[in-house]
Formats: C-alpha cells, sequence, structure tokens
C-alpha cells in the first residue's frame, strides 16, 4: 500500500499587527476559525468532524503556563486531543502531517498564535533562552546571536550594507501587496541604510518588525481532503534538525541544521534539485542578513555565494518571499506558519497580487533558537 | 546523646547568639518545643519586642501559643535539614500544633539556621611526609635515581629524606648523605604549599625556601608524586549556586468581551455572555462557547445572589508569586450558582472571613462591593452569606 | 465493528530514568536530561546513531529556560537529527509518548527519543502554577494546584467515614507500593494502624485535603525509546518490546467553576476511557487491564477518577477499592510504582506513567513488580484544567 499523503485544505492568517492592543489572544483565533471554517466547512467531534488540534504558541511570549490552556474553547478543544507545539510553528504542520499518516486521526485542525508587543521586551524573552550561568549572563539574546552570526557571514560571503538595504526594500515593496502583512509601505533602500544600529551589523530596518499574528490551517489525510477543498495543497516532504547549542562550537556560517532538515525534506519530497523543481520560497528571514544565507542552506545557491545570489536577482528568479517574508512582520514562533500559508495559496492559485503562475511545488522553512540552532523545511505540492 | 553529630540541646544553647533581633520587632510569640526520647527535653522560647528568652522547662510546657513536638532524631534532623521537614510532618514525626505557617516563615526569618561547625584538625608536616611513598608514581620514576632532604624548622618541624630508586620510594627522618638537593623552610610553610594554601613560587622567590643544591631537582620533585589530598578539605567540589529573580514586564489586553465583563463591574453588575446555541451563562463571559463552537452571544446580567453549591477553605495558603505574600489563613473559596445562570455555570470568588463558620452548601451569598469599582477583580470585596 | 488501528505499529524498546528527589543540585537541566538518555540507550542496547528523531517536553515557565530544548540539545542526543518539543503542562510526558507514537507509526521516523523532565528545585513552583491563570481574573483566585471540591463531594455522596477511609486507604497503598520502588522519592513507611491517626492529625491544607493526601514535588527526567514494528522484527531489541496500541486526549476549556455548579459535566477522564475503550472493543475496563499506572495527583482525585476511568457508578469503584482488587495482589493492581503522590517530576511524571506500566509488562519493575502475568496496561497522564491523556499498552500484537 503507497503511503498515502497529507493535504492543507485552508489556511487563514489573521493580519500581522505591530500592537493588537485591542485583541486578546481568544479573539485573534476566533476571527482566524470562523474565517477557516468559511474556507472549508468542517465541524468538530464525531465521526466526520476535527478530533485533533495542533496549536502553537509559546508560554514565554504569552507570559502563561501551558500557553494553550486559555485558548482551548476557542480552537475547538473541548473534549477532543489538542497537543501544543512549543518549537515554532511550522513544527506544528509537520507533526500534525504525522498524526495524519499514523492512521490515528484523519483531520486535523492547526491554530498558532502569539503577541511579541505583550512583553517590555523580546530580547529580555529570548536572553532566558540562554544558559543561566555563562549566556544569559553575558547578555546574549537572539537580536544580538543574529548580529554575531551577520558578522561572520558578511566576512564570508561579501554581502555589505548595499544588498542588505536592497533585501529589505524588496520586502517591503511585496509586503506592501500582502494584505496580511505588517509592513505596508514600501521601503527606500536609503531609508534602510540610514536607519539606526540596532545591534551591529544589524540596522533597525534590517530587523522584522515587533508583530502580532494567529494562523490556521486544516489538514487531512488524501481520503477525505476532497470533502473540504477543490484545492488540495500536498505535503510530500517535512524534516527539521538540531545544531548543538554553545556557540563556541559552531561554525555560525555553516548552515549545518538547515542543510541536514532541507537534505531530508527533499529526500522524501523526492526533490533532487530544488532550484529546478521548487517554484515559490518562503524563508523565515528574521533580519536580512537571513534571506541569501537561507537560500546558501537550501541550496539554491552555493556556499558562500549569497552576496552574488543577491546580486543576480536570485529572489526574484526564485520566487522567494513574495509575502515580505518575515522582514515583513511576523511574530517569532508562528513565522513558520505565515511562510507556509503563503506558500499555500501560492500553489492554490489564490495568492492574489503576488501570485506566481502555474506554482506547481512550494518550499516553506522556519528557523528557531539562537543563530539559526534550528531549522524546519517543509515541501509542498498543489 | 547525639544526632547527626549534634545534640539537641545544643541547638538551644545557640539559639540567643543565632537570633535577629531586628526581623523580631513585630513578634509576639511564645514557641513550646519538646523532644522526646534520649537526649530530648523541654524548651520554652519567649520572643517578644526583639527580645528572645529561651529555657529549659521541667514540667509541662504552659502559655505556649505554638507546640513543636518531635522525637530527639527527627527533631535534630529536620533542623539541620538532614530530614525534610515536609515528610516529618506528612508522616507525624514531626508535629505542630497552633501554625504550621509559623515554622515556614517566622522560625526561618528570626534565627540563623543552626549549623554544626566541624572541628578542624591541623595537619603536621609528619601527617603529609607519611603519605609520600603512598603518593608515589612509579611509572613517572623509571629510571631516576634521586634524593632530596627537607629540613623543617619549627613546631611539628624536624628533618626528612626522600629516595628514589629502582622505581620504588624510600621515606626516612633524618639528612641523608649525598642528597641531590635540600629544601630548608618553616613547618609551616612547607605544609602551606602542600595544601595548597601558600602559593610554591611565591614562597621560593620571597625566601621563605632556601634551597641548597640542584635547583632543577628541586622542581622535579613534584611530578614524582601524586598531588597532596588534605583530608579536612571539604569532600565534594564546591556547587556553583545562582539565585535570580526573572521578570519581564507584560501589558495584557482583555479584548471585547472581557472588556465588557470589566465594564460591568465598574457598574457593579456582574455580567455573564449566553451561548445561542445551548443557552448556557458563562461567566465570565468567553469569545466562544466550547461545547458548540459558536460565537457566544448576548450579554446577561446574573445574580446578584446565588447559591452556593462547593467551596475550599484554605489552611494553607501559597505566597504570592508577584508580591511574596503570604494570605491571612483560614480564607475560603466559594462556587456559587447565581440567580439566572444555567446550572452547570458557577462563579468563584472568594467569601468574606467572617462567614467561614456558617459556610455550607446551599447558603445564599452575595457580592459585596468597592466603594468606587474602577472595572477590576478588586471591585468586587467578597461574597457574604444572607442572613 | 471496525477496530482502530494506525499505520505501523509500534513499541517501546528502552526506558531510562534519573533518581527522582529534591536535592539534584549537583547536576544542571542538561546532565539531568542525558543522564535519562543514557539510562535509556542502555536499557534499549543501542546508541545516539540509532535514533532518528527526539520528542522533548517540560514545563517551561517553571525553570523559566525559553526553548530549554536548545540549551539541552547538549546532553538530549537531537544534534544533527529532528527534533520536537510539545509541552501540555502536567500531561506533557504522557503527550510526548503519544508524539513519539505518532512520528513512528507515521512512517516518518523508524527509532524516536522521548525525554520529559522537570527541575522544580530551579523553579518557583507556586508561580509556575498561578501563572497558569488567566493574568486578569483567575490568577488573582488561585490557591496553586490545591483543591478539596472533590473531597467535598465524596464525602456528600458517600458519607464522612466511608469516604475519608476510602481516600487514606489509597493513599497508604500508594506509599506501601513507593516503599518497594526504590527510584521513588517520597517513601514514608506508613502502615494502615495509621489510618485513624493520619485521617486525624494530617494537617489539612485545604478542607479536607490533608498534607498525607497530596502529591510531591520531584526533580527527574525520564527517557523512553520507540521503535516501528519493521525495525523490531529486522533487527530485534535488548529487552522485550511493549506495544502502544492505542491513545486518547481529551482537553476541557480554561474556566473551572463550571465544573462546581449544580450539574456537573463529564470528566475528560470518562470522555477518553469511553472512546478509547470503545474502539477498542474493551467492554470491562477492570476485567481487561492487568495494571493501571493512574496520574493521580492526590488520593482524593485518585479515588474518584477511579470511578471514571473504569466507566463505573455509583459507589462501584471503592466497592473494588475496598475488596482489595486494586491491591498489588488484586484483580487490577493500581500504580505499583507509589504513583504520582510519590514522585512528581511534573514534564516527567506523565511519562513515568507508560514507563511503569510497560516495565510491569516485560516484567522488569524490580520489587514492585506485580507477581501475575501482565499483558494489558493502562496509564493516564493529568494536567492542565483537568486534561486527560490515556494510553493502552500490550505484551503482543493482539489486536
Amino acid at each position: 500500500m503507497a503511503r498515502k499523503r497529507v493535504a492543507i485544505c485552508a489556511v487563514a492568517q489573521h493580519k500581522n499587527d505591530s500592537d493588537l492592543w485591542h485583541k486578546r489572544f481568544q479573539n485573534m483565533l476566533l476571527d482566524v476559525l470562523e474565517d477557516l471554517q468559511e474556507k472549508a466547512a468542517f465541524t468538530f467531534g464525531g465521526k466526520k468532524g476535527v478530533n485533533q488540534i495542533v496549536s502553537a504558541s509559546d508560554d514565554f511570549f504569552d507570559a502563561r503556563t501551558i500557553s494553550n490552556n486559555g485558548v482551548t474553547d476557542v480552537i475547538g478543544a473541548q473534549y477532543l486531543a489538542e497537543e501544543k507545539m512549543a518549537q515554532e510553528g511550522l513544527n506544528a504542520l509537520g507533526y500534525a502531517a504525522a498524526i495524519i499518516l499514523s492512521g490515528h486521526k484523519d483531520l486535523v485542525l492547526v491554530m498558532g498564535h502569539s503577541k511579541e508587543s505583550q512583553s517590555e521586551s523580546r530580547n529580555m524573552v529570548t536572553n532566558l533562552g540562554f544558559d543561566p550561568f555563562y549566556g544569559r549572563a553575558l547578555g546574549l539574546d537572539y537580536l544580538n546571536a543574529a548580529g554575531l552570526q551577520a558578522r561572520a557571514y558578511m566576512a564570508k560571503s561579501g554581502l555589505t550594507e548595499e544588498h542588505m538595504a536592497q533585501i529589505v526594500a524588496r520586502a517591503s515593496q511585496w509586503a506592501a501587496k500582502n494584505p496580511y502583512a505588517n509592513m505596508q509601505q514600501a521601503l527606500d533602500p536609503g531609508k534602510v541604510q540610514a536607519s539606526p544600529m540596532l545591534c551591529d551589523p544589524i540596522r533597525q530596518l534590517h530587523a522584522y518588525p515587533i508583530s502580532d499574528g494567529s494562523v490556521g490551517m486544516l489538514l487531512a489525510s488524501e481520503d477525505r481532503a476532497k470533502e473540504f477543498t477543490d484545492k488540495p495543497v500536498w505535503i510530500t516532504g517535512f524534516a527539521n534538525c538540531m545544531d548543538t547549542f554553545f556557540f563556541g562550537d559552531r561554525d555560525l556560517t555553516s548552515n549545518f541544521a538547515l542543510k541536514k532538515a532541507a537534505e531530508r525534506a527533499y529526500k522524501t519530497a523526492g526533490i533532487k534539485d530544488p532550484k529546478k523543481s521548487v517554484d515559490v520560497v518562503e524563508v523565515m528571514d528574521c533580519y536580512a542578513y537571513q534571506q541569501p544565507m537561507w537560500m546558501e542552506g537550501l541550496g539554491f545557491c552555493a556556499d558562500g555565494e549569497g552576496a552574488r545570489f543577491i546580486e543576480d536577482n536570485g529572489p526574484g528568479r526564485y520566487k522567494v518571499n513574495l509575502s515580505g517574508g518575515t522582514l515583513a512582520g511576523n511574530p517569532l514562533v508562528i513565522s513558520g506558519l505565515y511562510r507556509a500559508a503563503e506558500a499555500t495559496l501560492q500553489l492554490k492559485g489564490e495568492a492574489g497580487d503576488h501570485q506566481v503562475p502555474a506554482a506547481k511545488c512550494a518550499l516553506a522553512h522556519s528557523t528557531n533558537g539562537p543563530a539559526g540552532q534550528f531549522h524546519s523545511v517543509l515541501i509542498l505540492e498543489g | 546523646m547525639k544526632y547527626f553529630g549534634t545534640t539537641v540541646a545544643d541547638i538551644f544553647n545557640t539559639m540567643p547568639k543565632r537570633f535577629k533581633p531586628e526581623e523580631a520587632k513585630d513578634v509576639d510569640i511564645v514557641i513550646g518545643y519538646e523532644a522526646t526520647g534520649p537526649g530530648g527535653g523541654k524548651w520554652k522560647a519567649t520572643i517578644k519586642h526583639g527580645t528572645l528568652k529561651v529555657e529549659t522547662v521541667e514540667g509541662e510546657l504552659e502559655g505556649c501559643n505554638t507546640m513543636i513536638q518531635a522525637d530527639a532524631e527527627t527533631f535534630v534532623g529536620v533542623t539541620l535539614g538532614k530530614i525534610t521537614a515536609i515528610d516529618a510532618l506528612t508522616n507525624q514525626k514531626l508535629r505542630v500544633v497552633g501554625d504550621v505557617k509559623l515554622l515556614m516563615t517566622l522560625l526561618p526569618k528570626v534565627f540563623i539556621p543552626y549549623s554544626i561547625i566541624p572541628e578542624k584538625k591541623e595537619v603536621t608536616a609528619r601527617d603529609i611526609l607519611s603519605t609520600v611513598r603512598d603518593r608515589f608514581r612509579a611509572d613517572k620514576a623509571a629510571g631516576v635515581i634521586m634524593s632530596f632532604g627537607y629540613d623543617l624548622a619549627g613546631e611539628g618541624g624536624g628533618q626528612w629524606s626522600i629516595i628514589i630508586k629502582d622505581g620504588q620510594c624510600t621515606v626516612k627522618e633524618g639528612l641523608e648523605d649525598n642528597l641531590n638537593v635540600k629544601m630548608t623552610m618553616d613547618a609551616s610553610t612547607y605544609v602551606g604549599m602542600m595544601t595548597g594554601t601558600l602559593d610554591a613560587v611565591t614562597a621560593f622567590t620571597s625566601g621563605k625556601v632556601k634551597i641548597d643544591g640542584d635547583m632543577m631537582a628541586a622542581g622535579a620533585t613534584a611530578k614524582y608524586f601524586n598531588k597532596y589530598v588534605d583530608p579536612n578539605a571539604q569532600e565534594a567540589e564546591e556547587l556553583l549556586s545562582l539565585k535570580v529573580v526573572t521578570s519581564v514586564g507584560m501589558r495584557f489586553a482583555t479584548g471585547p468581551v472581557m472588556g465588557k465583563w470589566f465594564a460591568g463591574l465598574k457598574e457593579k453588575k456582574l455580567l455573564a455572555n449566553v451561548c445561542p446555541s445551548c443557552k448556557r451563562t458563562q461567566i465570565p463571559p468567553r469569545e466562544i462557547c466550547a461545547f458548540c463552537h459558536v460565537r457566544a452571544g448576548e450579554y446577561k446580567e446574573l445574580g446578584p445572589e446565588g447559591t452556593v453549591n462547593n467551596y475550599d477553605v484554605v489552611y494553607y495558603a501559597s505566597p504570592d508569586p508577584l508580591t511574596g505574600v503570604v494570605r491571612d489563613t483560614p480564607y475560603a473559596g466559594i462556587f456559587v450558582v447565581l440567580d439566572g445562570a444555567t446550572p452547570e455555570d458557577a462563579f468563584s470568588f472568594e467569601l468574606k472571613k467572617e462567614d467561614i463558620p456558617r459556610l455550607k452548601k446551599g447558603v445564599r451569598v452575595r457580592p459585596v462591593w468597592a466603594e468606587k469599582p474602577k472595572g477590576h477583580f478588586s471591585d468586587i470585596l467578597y461574597f457574604e452569606i444572607i442572613s | 465493528m471496525k477496530k482502530h488501528r494506525k499505520n505501523r505499529n509500534v513499541a517501546i524498546t528502552g526506558i531510562g530514568q534519573t533518581a527522582l528527589s529534591s536535592h539534584k543540585e549537583d547536576q544542571n537541566q542538561v546532565e539531568m536530561v542525558h543522564e535519562a538518555v543514557r539510562s535509556a540507550l542502555e536499557d534499549a542496547k543501542l546508541t545516539l546513531d540509532d535514533i532518528d528523531c527526539v520528542v522533548h517536553g517540560n514545563m517551561e515557565l517553571f525553570e523559566m529556560q525559553f526553548q530549554p530544548d536548545m540549551w539541552h540539545a547538549l546532553g538530549s542526543g537531537a544534534y544533527g537529527k529532528d527534533e520536537y518539543r510539545i509541552t501540555t503542562g502536567g500531561t506533557t510526558g504522557a503527550t510526548v509518548v503519544c508524539a513519539a507514537d505518532n512520528l513512528v507509526a507515521s512512517g516518518m521516523y523508524e527509532t524516536v527519543l522521548a525525554i520529559g523532565f522537570e527541575k522544580l528545585q530551579e523553579a518557583n513552583t507556586t508561580g509556575g502554577i498561578t501563572n497558569m491563570a488567566d493574568p486578569l481574573w483567575f490568577r488573582h483566585l488561585q490557591t496553586g494546584a490545591l483543591t478539596a471540591t472533590t473531597a467535598t463531594e465524596m464525602i456528600e455522596e458517600f458519607g464522612e467515614k466511608r469516604a475519608r477511609r476510602a481516600a487514606m486507604k489509597y493513599r497508604i497503598m500508594m506509599d506501601k507500593h513507593a516503599m518497594l520502588n526504590h527510584r521513588a522519592h517520597r517513601r514514608l513507611g506508613l502502615e494502615y494502624e495509621q489510618m485513624e491517626d493520619l485521617m486525624k492529625n494530617s494537617p489539612q491544607l485545604v478542607g479536607e485535603l490533608r498534607l498525607i493526601h497530596m502529591c510531591s514535588q520531584s526533580d527527574g527526567a525520564c527517557a523512553m525509546i520507540f521503535t516501528s514494528e519493521d525495525s523490531v522484527k529486522k533487527k530485534g531489541t535488548a529487552q522485550p518490546p511493549v506495544w502502544i496500541r492505542d491513545h486518547e486526549t481529551s482537553h476541557r476549556e480554561e474556566t473551572m467553576s463550571n465544573l462546581f455548579g449544580f450539574k456537573k459535566p463529564k470528566m475528560t477522564h470518562r470522555d477518553c476511557a469511553e472512546k478509547l475503550f470503545k474502539r477498542n472493543g474493551i467492554k470491562d475496563p477492570v476485567e481487561y487491564f492487568d495494571v493501571f499506572e493512574m496520574y493521580d495527583p492526590s488520593a482524593w482525585w485518585a479515588v474518584d477518577w477511579l470511578r471514571e476511568f473504569f466507566l463505573l457508578k455509583a459507589d462501584e469503584h471503592l466497592q473494588l477499592l475496598e475488596s482489595g482488587a486494586f491491591d498489588l495482589d488484586g484483580k487490577c493492581p493500581i500504580n505499583p510504582s507509589g504513583g504520582v503522590i510519590a514522585s512528581n517530576p511534573i514534564g516527567a511524571t506523565a511519562m513515568l506513567r507508560p514507563a511503569e506500566a510497560a516495565m510491569q509488562i516485560r516484567g522488569d519493575a524490580g520489587p514492585h513488580q506485580i507477581k501475575k502475568n501482565v499483558q494489558h496496561a493502562l496509564a493516564s497522564g493529568f494536567g492542565g484544567t483537568l486534561w486527560t491523556v490515556l494510553i493502552m499498552l500490550e505484551k503482543d500484537l493482539n489486536w
């Protein structure tokens, strides 16, 4: 019996916003759920309804122990199975796919939420990701970790301020076409380069804006996908990979974890050369330098060639982040879900202004941990 | 009678010097202690106006607000932390008559914890030299022929020679002929260097050690022997521990539904919202009905009176994690089905302290409001029983 | 009726734990996790090279370590491998077991290592639990995890004497099991003669919930290895494989007060049991199961939940308890390990339940091993706002 596939039937995104002060998580998720139910008529419970929810949220950003416990009712989990992916949200999709492939459940709802605006400083939160005795005491957080990686990557690849300004400007132009993006105005590269230094070499405008958001998706087994959509988007590959923790033990420019995750995902999806097979790419680029760096790790350009990739309009040619990417503003812990949502819309032909014609295969990526310690890669086919 | 290396009496004998008067300014209490069995006894500690009086008691322990009873071994064990207090309380080996909270909060505050000061035995040069053969590294001294002498002056001093030959090491008292090198120093300098309290290089450089003979040989001695370990030194490695309070400021949103709840409180109203499908009244209001998966509907004012269906009388309060404040106990939480609510949907809140004795299932209660509610938890002071 | 079947069968092929205690100052979190991982690998006679994927879980807001799996990569064995992190409060350990089952059964991985841990010593436990409640309202009401509402209900239903004796019998039974389990944290040496004394003198925490009834707070880690049926058959296993037959999870909403109104809604324990037993054709769970490792945070809840899990009514559960059906040599022993009351390293606690149940099936639990043949085991996890995870384990692939 050939292994059955898993389909993403429908996706719903809450517009990313710098400060959703007037909504709490439950409001955001309910808006997303209702939107999703309009796109794919599903119910909860019984033989035909959703019997499994995979939530995606983070206890620290929510400042709530068991961050999913406040939203159980909204995400439909009353007397149903619900499991919270505490890793970055894209992994909720990989895990949801596993649940369906296991045969346990044939319909899974994925619901993620996060508000970066809620905490005093997201750097204070990510500082707590370091070990208490050394990393934290040094004042490391995910921002200055990225700064270290950026500096190393710029030296290796020749990426400059000009490249980064170009990357951000391009992201903002695409974001302006995406009703769900936080950033809604195109930025001038000059303005990007002139923005104040945030954490050398990362400038304010090189960094993803603080964002609040929520994403919902309905996944079904191959047998049931047609009940919910005419255009199922198939998950053909998923993998992730963990690097080691201490920076001194890592080559910050090696893309060790990303390469392995990509290799495994491509293998499952039967992809030999992503440059030839993938029509649309959504990478999680929290900081400008990450876009070309992750594209190296994904195999779209050779190691150390990221600067050249930007100069040769690589992102344009390979249809990278037509949503604006993470640079346009997503919360860290569910940015991968936004990438996957965008990739799905592309394959469904519902990407509106930024649609890639006849897109058949898409890649969604996310990263987590300090300086890309952890990466996840999802391959979709429509 | 000793337990864990000390006596019950010692705990009380040291109480006065472990007392912290500045922490006991507002304290007015008499604690009775009874340790039973061999080595036991009775003591009374009176803490008043920042002063402490400890006395042994022969007859009955009278006039005590609180009594702590245990067999002598448990008493010492818990005091030293060798026996966990919670375990001893749970299996009744430690009994407290009165306020258990007291044990946990007051005593650690007004007393420096009792600990046993170990007797320190001074190591002598002779002690160290008696370990030389045991520490000899024959593998490092293959083919080596060497003899070196120590001429140690002062208390605990003497003369010794160490001879290495044919893979063997011999230690003799006295200084042998034809030593490769002789080191002259105070016995205390020798002990200091060997136990690591005195830096050897500094000792040599500052002239505390005189060398006659082969300088290189003097330096080489260390490599033929394992390091001397002071038996009085702490057995375990020092464990690093970091105590830190972590906090990140948060700004929480109510959203419109919870916002409406607080707006209701401002008007001294207890609002629920109704599920359009099953009609249940959710209080506080929710965005959705969990059972029906539909957006919750219109708001409905409940109560203000209601019936208590279940309750919790709390005797042991956990400290508030944000403020550290421990609430006065007992306090009671009630689950009240307000008038107009659907039968499952009870509301929980605190009951007026004075009403606790009358609390039982079925009593009727009503909220008591703050004079000027501002849309906050503190708008309801408590619920009280309707007489 | 069509039996519930997964696409692939999954076996537990390795179990490891650290000692559970409140004094683990000599290890940091990474070292503690690593000890459990090593222990599981040794048990399974495997190396990290045999592991495809790691699943990790705990209640992160306790230790205040953001995304702890990043730091723990130093000891979890996840380096270079796929990794998932799933956290569902108290049920985490059991959820992580379900996740490992899902991941292997999916065909995406052959061998998965699951880790559950907690180091409460490095935490503000009350803070962690209180933070579970909504910050703007319920947090102001919270008393940590202590409540006696169930005791009150049971006393009303069965009378004070019978109810209190049942809770105390259960408690002492748990301690007797813990005394046989050298890995248990709290072992008090209680005797049934102490029943009256304890019922009267154990300090009250909340209402009739006394200190003696309540679970521990422990530090410790547990790790388990899950392997596909194909790999088990091809390569063999060092230990007898224990098969995961099925599992189910049931959550419920945040609001807790609606559990104590005039009418009581269904408990998630019963919901899970109903679903699981129905689709597996189990009509009489007390007869079917040879052991039940139940997540029992307090003696009162434990007795009450026996009625829910076994789908009983009225006082059937008390009758079974009183007649010895749940004793170590009874029809369906409960918690031969001593349960959660004896040891509670929260992120690992719910994993210890299927781990202990699996050891009973394997026959190598140690002095607390049930004497008769254990074929069918049940294990539960508890946490959140009264959520349940229920797992069925089998000695043979018999379904």
